[in-house]
């Protein structure tokens, strides 16, 4: 039996949303404005401390956006304690695949900890989402507003998360 | 299946190795790093593949240990694109690197190009429905702008209709009062104040009214056979205090033959000559006022001189904006009686000219083409013998609720020998002229109950051949068309001037049903 050193992260989300520049922005502390689609599974390491003091190392799953979670997306969740869920505030049905891929990958590794991530708050002036239903949200999951451009808000969602990883 | 031949075999182990760079990392079955073959460096690991070793361990975290397991397309932190593989062995088990380098760009173009067109179709269908919102929001504004642009004008005009009852009474009382006070000297200028004032207001009222239709006037245009006489000396009697007032000259000069009887929306003639005299009168300090009106070769000429403060040419075209006062002579008006007059004048396919110097006075030319007629039913077959229609008693009866005008309608019809009969309802004033027809009734539109118009088709529908003359304080065509329909010999509106209420008694005597 291989012993767990490290916490496997999954970040999910429907493409463009910003999921590898959120990865980017937390991990090197960089962000480009240049669109590059992922093909596959981008994986990064990062240490972080979690609430009792200990250490903990995270191998970030930057998954390719997708809608569904099939057979490889499956195959690419097993073992995953996190899930990091990514949506785009100015496009609505972001949000809804963020919640469907959520619940598929739920299928697959049941006692993985979630967060949400509403990102792009740089654009709110843009955003389709609206304050109403992010307050709904929150009662199902914890949901934070991000933004990969200033940092804002991204620092937080993965301290929350990895408080939240299952022991 | 038979072995491949040798050289063929020796040639794919050539180019597949080259091509996926196979590298493996072997552990024990505890997960210890025993050590790494193929090419690391490949894969970023020369220089530390002992934690590049743990990191491809934990990337197998959670997954079955006994069978063999593939990760495709997996980006190491170093950036190269690999398939991984885990193969369970006796003692432990191995991660074989695959170099998916090449095959991810091709993907990776592929998915690029498929995302940004979907995001960029998204993008557009975003700003397509952006455009969809704003324009029907810039509907829905223009349907409340025109909604409010109605209301505008209904309250305009509703104005415009009240101040015309009240100032029936104020021009009728202030005739009486003339004939009996008017030679009192101390009167004479108390009188020409309430005249001038009157006047003002009335113009005032007319020119709300005619702003509050807009543009759609044009199709309001009545033209019928007018009276120019009769008019310019109507016109007269109202001006002629105003000048009096300032001790202005006012000469008329008419140049229209007895017999002629062009074809012209009377009320907006009249409305152009009020317009350019009131303010000829209103901004003239001292000196005269000319008009002529001419008529030859199917035109109308009205020419307005006076002996005014004149206009720069710097206002010349500012003077027929609406609302606009800014013209040198100061705030004397309420600014709509020159854009009024070149509405009207351009409705009527005519042209308007103005000349005039700062110290030398203006002169406005109007020339009006004669208009074409649309109510030849309504026409005067001839001009009435004035001495005859009063050569014998007459009746009359009057229907109107209001005792003011009721009164006034009295005293002008005792004046010209009429013996009169006042009725406050509908019901009252049919039963009247059915019982004792007289010679002219005379029906105020809007009564308390049955409308003046009701009552004038009654009594048409029981074969009552007498002449009506409905009274209105709505100067509209509609009005107007309306009590001709329902059986009106003719119309007029309020506030009631003896000379055209004289003129149109006689219309209707000579009218009847």
């Amino acid at each position: 039996m291989i012993r767990a050193t490290a916490r496997k992260i999954c970040m999910l989300g429907d493409f463009g949303v910003g999921k590898t520049s959120l990865v980017a922005r937390y991990v090197h502390g960089t962000f480009s404005e240049k669109y590059l689609t992922t093909v596959g599974v981008k994986v990064d390491t990062c240490e972080v401390a979690r609430p009792d003091g200990t250490d903990c190392k995270l191998v970030v799953w930057d998954m390719a956006g997708r809608n569904g979670v099939d057979t490889l997306a499956a195959s690419y969740l097993r073992g995953a304690s996190g899930l990091l869920m990514v949506a785009d505030g100015t496009r609505a049905a972001t949000l809804r695949t963020a919640l469907d891929l959520l619940m598929q990958a739920r299928a697959v590794v049941p006692e993985a900890a979630a967060v949400l991530m509403l990102n792009k708050l740089d654009l709110i002036e843009h955003w389709e989402i609206e304050p109403l239903t992010v307050a709904e949200l929150r009662n199902s999951l914890p949901v934070f507003e991000t933004s990969a451009l200033s940092g804002d808000g991204v620092a937080r969602a993965f301290a929350t998360l990895t408080a939240e990883l299952p022991a | 299946m038979s072995a491949l031949p040798a050289p063929v075999l020796a040639h794919l182990q050539h180019t597949v190795l080259a091509r996926l760079h196979p590298t493996v990392f072997s552990y024990a079955s505890d997960g210890r790093f025993l050590g790494c073959s193929g090419e690391p460096a490949v894969f970023g690991a020369e220089a530390d593949p002992s934690a590049s070793a743990d990191l491809l361990r934990d990337l197998f975290i959670g997954m079955d240990e006994d069978q063999p397991c593939e990760l495709p397309f997996i980006v190491l932190p170093g950036g190269r694109s690999t398939h991984l593989h885990r193969l369970p062995d006796r003692d432990g088990f191995h991660i074989l690197l695959l170099d998916a380098g090449a095959e991810h760009a091709r993907q990776q173009a592929q998915q690029q190009i498929a995302n940004e067109e979907t995001l960029a179709g998204q993008e557009k269908s975003k700003a397509i429905g952006l455009l969809k919102r704003i324009r029907s929001d810039l509907e829905s504004e223009r349907g409340e702008l025109e909604e409010a642009n109605a209301l505008k004008s209904a309250l305009i005009s509703t104005l415009s209709h009240e101040f015309r009852t009240p100032l029936t009474s104020v021009f009728g009382y202030l005739h009486l009062l003339e004939r009996v006070i008017g030679r009192d000297p101390d009167a004479v200028p108390a009188l020409r104040a309430i005249q001038r004032n009157a006047t003002y207001l009335f113009t005032l009222a007319e020119n709300l009214l005619e702003y509050g239709r807009g543009d759609s006037g044009a199709a309001l245009l009545h033209p019928d056979e007018i009276d120019l006489i009769a008019l310019a000396r109507d016109v007269e009697a109202m001006i002629r205090p105003l000048a009096d007032d300032k001790r202005l000259e006012l000469i008329f000069d008419i140049r229209v033959r007895e017999e002629d009887r062009p074809v012209y929306d009377e009320l907006r003639v009249r409305q152009i000559l009020v317009n350019l005299l009131s303010n000829a009168a209103r901004y003239t300090i001292a000196g005269r006022i000319a008009v002529g009106l001419a008529f030859a070769d199917g035109q109308l000429t009205i020419d307005v001189a006076d002996t005014g403060p004149g206009i720069p040419p710097e206002y010349r075209e500012r003077i027929f904006e609406p609302f606009n006062r800014g013209g040198p002579g100061g705030r004397k008006g309420a600014g709509l009686g020159l854009s009024i007059v070149r509405r009207l004048v351009q409705q009527m396919g005519g042209r308007i000219t103005l000349d005039s110097a700062p110290g030398q006075g203006s002169r406005f030319r109007v020339e009006l083409p004669q208009q074409v007629r649309t109510t030849g039913a309504d026409a005067i077959a001839e001009t009435p013998d004035r001495t005859e229609l009063w050569t014998r008693a007459r009746t009359a009866i009057v229907v109107d609720d209001d005792p003011d005008v009721a009164h006034l309608l009295e005293s002008l019809l005792l004046d010209l020998g009429f013996k009169v009969e006042i009725h406050d309802n509908a019901v009252a004033g049919e039963a009247a002229a059915l019982r004792e027809p007289p010679d002219v009734l005379l029906v105020d539109v809007h009564l308390s109950g049955a409308s003046g118009n009701a009552l004038v088709f009654r009594l048409r529908a029981q074969g009552y051949r007498g002449a009506i003359v409905t009274v209105s304080a709505n100067a509209s065509r509609e009005a107007h068309d309306a009590a001709l329909k329902a059986g009106a010999s003719t119309f007029l509106t309020k506030p009631i001037e003896l000379s055209r209420f004289i003129h149109t008694i006689q219309r209707a005597l000579q009218r009847g049903s």
